[in-house]
């Protein structure tokens, strides 16, 4: 296989093999999760304002009072890098091309050199959550290894599509493939890790809420 | 796999649903609920991390629940959850955790991991892996109907003594009376003037109130020590109690957990609402200051802060009456740090003061609330919990801090206006 | 005129000087010392008897006297035990006992009602029922010291 067959493969086959395992991965684990279902709450709910599901939903996305200060590097970094994810992944030009001709969906992109400007600090962010992850005492003792290995699947289509815009490194062609191929194991390996919580969080951040409203206090 | 083991896997079976699935797959190892965590903050030890002292239970989660786990159980990559492994976790999961949720309140993917362990105790309790010393607490429920081993005489003997101190007649299993009054097992045996300080406060408000003598007793280590069948066993006491009085309200004592239990998980025990309202004696009082038949004389000249009881305000949602009420007797009031919701823990809910291993722990735990008083430098500490009241105590001792702890409700009470007739009163 | 219950028991209390409550109070305590083992609460006991103490010899009493009582606590989900129980209500009798000067007011009836509470405990523990004579015991030693 030359590298516009391996590239030809990644586009077509490859793609329509890790979408569809991402989805129905998705789709199964979402029921696998959600339909264990939960007993119904028999007390009397005591109703304050802002104590729902709904607000700690949007509300846990900031640090609470006094924890900034406590885990500087996991809320900056995590702000960084989830943020630079979203922008490089859904507002690079190619990439909502791509969305188009899936799903007939589209929005404006920004400038490939701003993209350029936010993969980079995304990366650095990274790199710098992992060197947190080695240093801090509590992350290294919480991590094995499928912390690392989604961190690396996150990583890997960040710095291919880098590279291959760029054009470093690898011939274009090579490296838009590979970067491809890192998506599609990224997308594959998504709904069976803690890559998930990109669903899950939702619905964790609901229930805690709904479970605490039900008792007056807004969390 | 012994039987109790399986027994004890069994019951975490049934314990995981939606909710904790939901968590354990948002989890992606970001330490940040260690940091809220007062026994992870004073020791340094990562082991302490919340989510770690979950493992157990994720484990039996994935084997169990999730497609990738069981293939993984099946090909035997994953070893099944052993007696050893609980044995290990016993330290983790029942004496460095109180339950207290303040980890609940801080993990960014919105975990609540108070939750959990509340459910995880459920199966350690029945593998036989809970500390010695709430075992004691559960066969004393059993066999005699208290936790701390508390009989009815008990309470009549400091009925009249309490009668004795204050010069008010406390009523027993009067019918219809509008409130039925519970106590801690702690105010039975170790402070008797909150039952004064209510009796003094009941006259003023000229309500009509009781103590049952088939339900006067609150505390439920059911609760604590995760044994459900006995937390309704205590609840279901009360539910009588309070139905055969015909009351219109229970009132929860100065005590965190009893609360929590009553109110917010009691009915789910017992699988129906309640035909009566459940109020902490915290909320009793709000309600006869906002009616005006709380009417307090004088104020404290010293400087006091308050420990708001986690189960009471975090895990309860009564958070404002207990400021409104101490300033209705205090001018130099001062928060604490963290203060309300956000509060730090004693360090010995959740059974955790009843775990003589937990002793030692416990005491270093105590340096955060030590250091919260050491910002505020008040002369007093009130408090609204008979445990945390004790707890901090000994914690005050330990680190030879001269703070007087007191109980808010014996704090209004001392400061009630005096009759302008009637019988006469001590102070 | 001899007691006969609380309400002349308490004004011919406080019609007491603070030294004069603190010496009774040693008496109140001393009739139920035999509950409480612990040395601190007896050397504390002493303090509050002698006419003369100065405010630092009080403090230490009052100091030695609150960790007795903290330490005696029952611990919430331990069982209760009774007779251990009265020695932590004999160890708060003492702590009254030392009181400083600016609690002297009420120093003599916390020190009885907390002791009465210890032989409360100790009847509750030996299953003798709900009665004890404390309190008349009390209103003796009162007519006396006020006669002497």
């Amino acid at each position: 296989m030359n590298e516009m067959q391996f590239l030809t493969w990644v586009r077509g086959p490859g793609l329509d093999i890790a979408l569809g395992i991402f989805v129905l991965g998705v789709i199964w684990r979402l029921l696998e999760i959600y339909t264990l279902g939960r007993k119904k709450d028999l007390s009397v709910p005591r109703h304050t304002s802002g104590a729902s599901g709904w607000h700690t939903i949007v509300r846990r996305s900031w640090a609470p009072p006094g924890m900034f200060k406590r885990s500087p590097v996991s809320y900056v970094g995590g702000y960084v890098f989830h943020v630079g994810l979203a922008i490089v992944v859904f507002l690079f030009a190619p990439h909502i091309a791509l969305i188009d001709s899936l799903i007939g969906l589209s929005w404006p992109g920004v400038p490939s050199q701003v993209i350029d400007a936010v993969a980079v600090v995304t990366m650095a962010a990274m790199v710098i959550v992992l060197v947190d992850r080695i240093n801090n005492p509590v992350k290294r003792f919480l991590s094995g290894f499928e912390d690392y290995f989604t961190w690396t699947l996150t990583f890997l289509p960040l710095l291919t599509g880098y590279l291959a815009v760029k054009h470093l490194l690898l011939p274009y062609t090579t490296m838009l493939a590979l970067h491809i191929l890192s998506v599609e194991l990224l997308l594959i390996v998504l709904p069976f890790s803690k890559l998930f919580h990109a669903f899950t969080t939702f619905g964790s951040r609901w229930y805690n809420g709904r479970m605490s409203g039900q008792r007056g206090v807004s969390v | 796999m012994s039987a109790s083991l399986e027994k004890g896997v069994n019951v975490l079976k049934e314990m995981i649903d939606a909710p904790i699935a939901s968590f354990f797959n948002s989890c992606v190892h970001c330490g940040i609920c260690a940091e809220a965590c007062l026994f992870y903050t004073e020791t340094g030890d990562p082991k302490y991390t919340p989510i770690h002292k979950l493992k157990p239970l994720r484990k039996v989660y994935e084997q169990e629940y999730t497609l990738v786990g069981r293939a993984a159980k099946a090909l035997g990559l994953s070893k099944p959850l052993t007696d050893a492994e609980l044995d290990e976790w016993q330290e983790l999961v029942y004496n460095s955790c109180t339950m207290c949720g303040r980890c609940s309140l801080v993990c960014p993917v919105g975990n609540d991991l108070a939750y959990m362990i509340r459910k995880l105790r459920e199966g350690m309790a029945v593998a036989g892996h809970a500390p010695e010393g709430v075992i004691g607490a559960t066969k004393r429920t059993v066999e005699i109907g208290s936790p701390m081993g508390v009989r009815l005489p008990a309470v009549q003997a400091q009925m009249r003594h309490v009668q004795e101190d204050v010069g008010i007649e406390i009523p027993l299993d009067q019918e219809g009376a509008e409130y039925m009054l519970l106590l801690s097992s702690m105010e039975i045996i170790n402070f008797p003037e909150y039952l004064g300080a209510v009796a003094r406060i009941m006259q003023q408000a000229g309500k009509s109130w009781t103590l049952c003598s088939t339900a006067f007793e609150a505390t439920n280590s059911g609760i604590q020590i995760g044994v459900s069948d006995l937390a309704k066993v205590i609840v279901s006491r009360i539910v009588e109690g309070a139905e055969r009085l015909n009351v219109k309200t229970v009132i929860s004592p100065e005590c965190g957990h009893a609360y929590m239990a009553l109110r917010w998980e009691g009915p789910n025990l017992i699988g129906r609402p309640y035909n009566f309202d459940v109020k902490h004696i915290l909320e009793v009082l709000e309600e006869f200051r906002v009616q005006g038949l709380l009417k307090t004389e004088g104020f404290e000249t010293e400087r006091v802060t308050f420990h708001d009881p986690c189960q009471i305000v975090r895990r309860g949602g009564v958070i404002e009456p207990q400021r409104n009420l101490l300033k209705m007797v205090a001018k130099d009031f001062v928060e604490m740090s963290d203060p309300g919701k956000y509060n730090w823990c004693c360090g010995g809910g959740g059974g955790v003061s009843a775990n003589e291993n937990a002793e030692q722990l416990r005491l270093t735990a105590f340096k955060r609330k030590k250091a919260q008083l050491d910002e505020v430098q008040v002369d007093t500490l009130v408090t609204a919990c008979a445990n945390c009241r004790i707890v901090m105590e000994e914690g005050l001792e330990h680190y030879q801090m001269n703070i007087p702890v007191v109980g808010l409700t014996e704090t209004i009470a001392k400061h009630l206006a005096k009759p302008t007739g009637g019988t006469p009163q001590s102070d | 005129m001899a007691i006969k219950d609380d309400t002349e028991f308490q004004t011919a209390l406080s019609g007491l000087t603070p030294q004069q409550q603190r010496q009774l109070a040693a008496r109140f305590v001393d009739s139920v010392i035999n509950l409480c083992p612990d040395p601190r609460v007896k050397a504390a006991v002493n303090v509050a008897r002698q006419g003369d103490v100065s405010d630092a010899e009080l403090a230490m009493a009052r100091q030695n006297a609150k960790s007795a009582s903290v330490e005696s606590y029952t611990q919430c989900g331990k069982e209760a035990d009774w007779k251990s129980q009265a020695g932590h209500f004999v160890a708060l009798a003492a702590l009254a006992c030392v009181a400083s000067n600016e609690h002297a007011d009420t120093l003599a009836w916390d020190a009885a009602m907390n002791a009465r509470m210890a032989c409360t405990c100790e009847t509750i523990a030996e299953g003798k029922g709900t009665r004890n004579r404390e309190a008349e015991t009390q209103y003796r030693m009162l007519d006396e010291f006020l006669e002497s």
